[in-house]
């Protein structure tokens, strides 16, 4: 080693590691990249981000092994329970109860894209296993783009709502079919009645841990100001708490968070409002979580077939999400045209994919890597061009303003809106 | 263009129009739902109609023409019943109140219709600071100089109406420490106020003329004026109401404003003068800042009082004009808010030092909104 350079490598190992460090800059450099790309294109800052993590996965700069273990999969999944846990607090189950054809719409659009996924990559000659759990991953769309995207554009309106709503119980159903699907398999019983009662334990002990999570938090917001900055570590603290805890009993803690913010928007009717302080801390997570999600994508290996089966999925995917809303929309009190943005909406597919692609490695290193390796191109690609299509859908259908009116405002926060 | 002819109208009848917040039921904020609403409306048979308003968070519903208060309530009733199930299914909430008390007014969009996007040209960023929402309440004139005096008169009774119907104390997320900040928004633009003190329709006509020479105005719309005529409906629009937070207080307010029209038109109490709007402005500010706790200042004497002595005063004044329209009970139900000194600006006020959440006060003014 060059004698000049000797000494400070044997400091960093004394600290944290040089691992962090790089980390560290990584986030600076796509918080400053994402914050440019919004002020000179108006495009979503988390492109910036993703190009980010994207760049730094593909030259090998703060490598992270993959599949993901330790602090990285624990910090994955932390920043995703955060979004999940907004996006459940979001959801209402009295709406499905005035208006049902909301949830017909979710249960034909995850079926019909599995499926679809599932018919196109058999065609392609790939393995059942590996078909099933792929089709499994792409029924997820991503509220965390979509949430992102709406709070960069300040996006408001039926669209908007709607494919948060559509991509948070895309995203229930596939977090607990996928995480018992990789228990099955994991198991190596993949027999019918063992699929449902691995279901029916993950969803159980989510449901009781989220249920508990609810509780607390119900609890704190009786002694805490709503909007204090206390009530924001809370918060983040029990999610934090839940997070480390889920897994080893059984359940996700992904799902846990999200049914704990649907379980608590049933029962605390208070308006949700996100602690402006909570804002910032969750930011930084999130920025993390896009960085991880497209640098560890950003590793997959683009060969012939894999790339044919990346696309194919992608198209049959899209097709499917697009259809079903045309078909389902008018009944469901949207218009055509919301539909078509709508379905286009549900394209990106981001951190949860990568933290179920992710799990199958651990699950099966044979079926995983498989699932990888058409995952991760195809998470890629979403989390690119979704952040870009989201962006322009809610531009078009002016629940979004056009990025030049916007321009002006761009130095205020964008954090919680709510007083 | 010259002023249109003041059209044919059955006295004392009575139109109401409400402009309505449409909120999302995530943080309650204003939310640009107006067109989803409009298309689902359509589909049910309603009385009046259903329009859309400058931004797209409102929405303005109307009665048709009524012949009593009660008609105007069941009308606006079953519109209600019809915007709530509308509502219920698109997952928002529709809420009364003349201000949304934290909507960030530049975050508002035009609603697309050439209109309004004229006026947001002309106006500017005032054109968004109107995501301000008020009650208009038309009453039928038997002829065009019936309808000047009757406008004449009501310009008293402004006051009165403010503090009464007050339900905009918070703006921008901010108290203000007005009963209706509401009409300080209004207040910006160059053609609000009061209309020109003149009882013929021919001496308006003049007025009209000189208007239009200017440039300033092409037609009666482009007056903002607390109350104005509306030639083509053969009425008075009196304009200074907040929308309440029930349509039971808005049908009852108008009720209040059909028993003064036939006060007026029957016995003439008066002879508006230049004079009387020298305390025009003063009596408006006292109304919009402490609402039913306001000085008056009654502008025949000069006498100073408290507002709610002379509301109290009023409704027995008019008890036999109200009685002969079967309106008895819509003076009734003021009386009492005004007993209590009740209004819904104050409801607002102590909702939120309870909750501290305006997010949460918007929630139980929509649950108010809807209870039958």
């Amino acid at each position: 080693m060059d004698p000049l350079i000797a000494p400070w490598s044997e400091a960093l190992q004394a600290g944290p590691g040089p691992l962090t460090l790089e980390w560290a800059l990584v986030l600076a450099v796509a918080a400053l990249t994402g914050h440019l790309v919004q002020h000179f294109t108006g495009l979503p800052k988390l492109i910036g981000y993703a190009v980010v993590g994207a760049l730094a996965g593909t030259v090998g700069f703060a490598g992270a092994a993959w599949p993901l273990r330790g602090v990285g999969l624990y910090l994955l999944e932390l920043g995703i329970a955060i979004l999940l846990f907004e996006a459940g607090a979001r959801l209402s189950l009295r709406w499905f109860r005035h208006n049902p054809m909301v949830l017909v719409q979710s249960l034909v659009e995850s079926t019909l894209t599995f499926a679809a996924a599932y018919l196109a990559l058999r065609a392609l000659g790939v393995d059942l296993p590996v078909a099933r759990a792929l089709s499994m991953v792409a029924v997820a769309a991503s509220p965390a783009v979509l949430t992102r995207v709406v709070s960069d554009l300040r996006a408001s309106g039926p669209v908007t709502d709607r494919a948060i709503a559509l991509a948070t119980l895309n995203t229930l159903y596939a977090l607990t079919l996928g995480t018992a699907m990789l228990r099955t398999i994991a198991r190596g019983d993949t027999s019918l009645v063992a699929s449902l009662a691995s279901t029916a334990a993950v969803l159980g002990v989510s449901l009781l841990v989220g249920v508990l999570l609810a509780a607390l938090l119900a609890g704190a917001f009786r002694l805490l100001q709503p909007t204090s900055q206390d009530t924001a570590i809370v918060i983040l603290a029990l999610i934090g708490a839940c997070a480390a805890v889920t897994s080893s009993l059984g359940g996700s803690a992904p799902l846990a968070t999200l049914l704990a913010g649907i379980v608590l928007k049933q029962f605390h009717p208070r308006p949700w409002v996100w602690p402006r302080q909570l804002g910032t801390a969750s930011s930084m997570l999130t920025i993390l979580m896009f960085v991880l999600v497209s640098s560890m994508a950003a590793q997959a290996n683009w060969g012939g077939a894999i790339t044919w089966a990346a696309l194919a999925l992608l198209g049959t995917r899209l097709a499917a999400k697009v259809v079903t809303l045309l078909v389902t929309g008018p009944a469901s009190s949207l218009s055509l045209r919301q539909s078509l943005w709508v379905g286009v909406a549900m394209f990106p597919m981001s951190a949860v994919a990568l933290l179920l692609t992710s799990q199958f490695v651990v699950a099966s290193p044979t079926v995983g890597a498989q699932v990888a390796a058409i995952a991760l191109p195809v998470i890629l690609l979403t989390e690119l061009l979704g952040a870009v299509l989201v962006g322009g859908a809610l531009v078009h259908v002016r629940e979004a303003e056009r990025p030049s009116r916007q321009r002006g405002d761009l130095t205020t926060d964008d954090g919680g809106r709510t007083p | 263009m010259s002023l249109e002819a003041f059209g044919p109208s059955q006295p004392l009848t009575l139109g109401v129009e409400l402009e309505l917040q449409l909120v999302n039921t995530n943080d309650y904020d204003l939310t640009h739902y107006a067109d989803d609403m409009l298309r689902l409306m359509a589909r049910h048979k309603l009385p009046g109609s259903v329009v859309p308003e400058m931004t797209a968070g409102m929405i303005e519903i109307s009665t048709g023409v009524c012949g009593s208060w009660q008609q105007a309530l069941a009308e606006l009733s079953q519109i209600r019943d019809a915007l709530v199930q509308c509502a219920d299914k698109l997952n928002i909430a529709v809420v009364g109140g003349g201000t949304h008390p934290f909507q960030q007014w530049h975050q508002q969009r035009i609603y697309d219709r050439p209109r309004f996007h004229q006026l947001s040209q002309l106006y500017g960023y005032l054109t968004k600071q109107f995501t301000i929402f008020g009650q208009h309440v038309h009453v039928g004139c038997p002829d065009a100089d019936t309808a000047l005096y009757t406008l004449h008169c009501m310009s008293r009774y402004i006051p009165h109406f403010i503090a009464l119907a007050a339900s905009s104390p918070y703006v921008q997320g901010q108290d203000t420490a007005f009963d209706s900040a509401r009409l300080n928004s209004v207040f910006a633009f160059p053609l609000s106020g009061r209309a020109p003190c003149v009882l013929t329709w021919d001496e308006f006509g003049t007025y009209f003329d000189k208007m239009t020479r200017t440039g300033v105005v092409k037609s009666m719309k482009d007056f903002y004026w607390d109350i104005r005529p509306k030639p083509e409906y053969g009425t008075i629009e009196v304009r200074v109401f907040d929308t309440p937070l029930t349509v039971q207080r808005a049908a009852a307010l108008a009720g209040f404003v059909q028993s003064l029209a036939a006060w007026f038109q029957n016995d003439r109490p008066f002879i508006p003068c230049e004079d009387d709007y020298l305390v025009y402005s003063y009596n408006r500010f006292q109304a919009c800042r402490f609402g039913l706790e306001a000085v008056y200042v009654d502008p025949a004497s000069g006498q100073h009082m408290p507002l709610r002595d002379h509301l109290l005063a009023t409704f027995e004044q008019l008890a036999p004009h109200a009685s002969a329209l079967d309106a008895g009970g819509a003076l009734a139900l003021l009386r009492a808010e005004v007993q209590k000194g009740r209004n819904d600006a104050r409801w607002l006020r102590e909702r939120q030092a309870q909750a501290r959440l305006l997010g949460e006060v918007i929630r139980q003014a929509a649950l108010k909104f809807r209870a039958p």
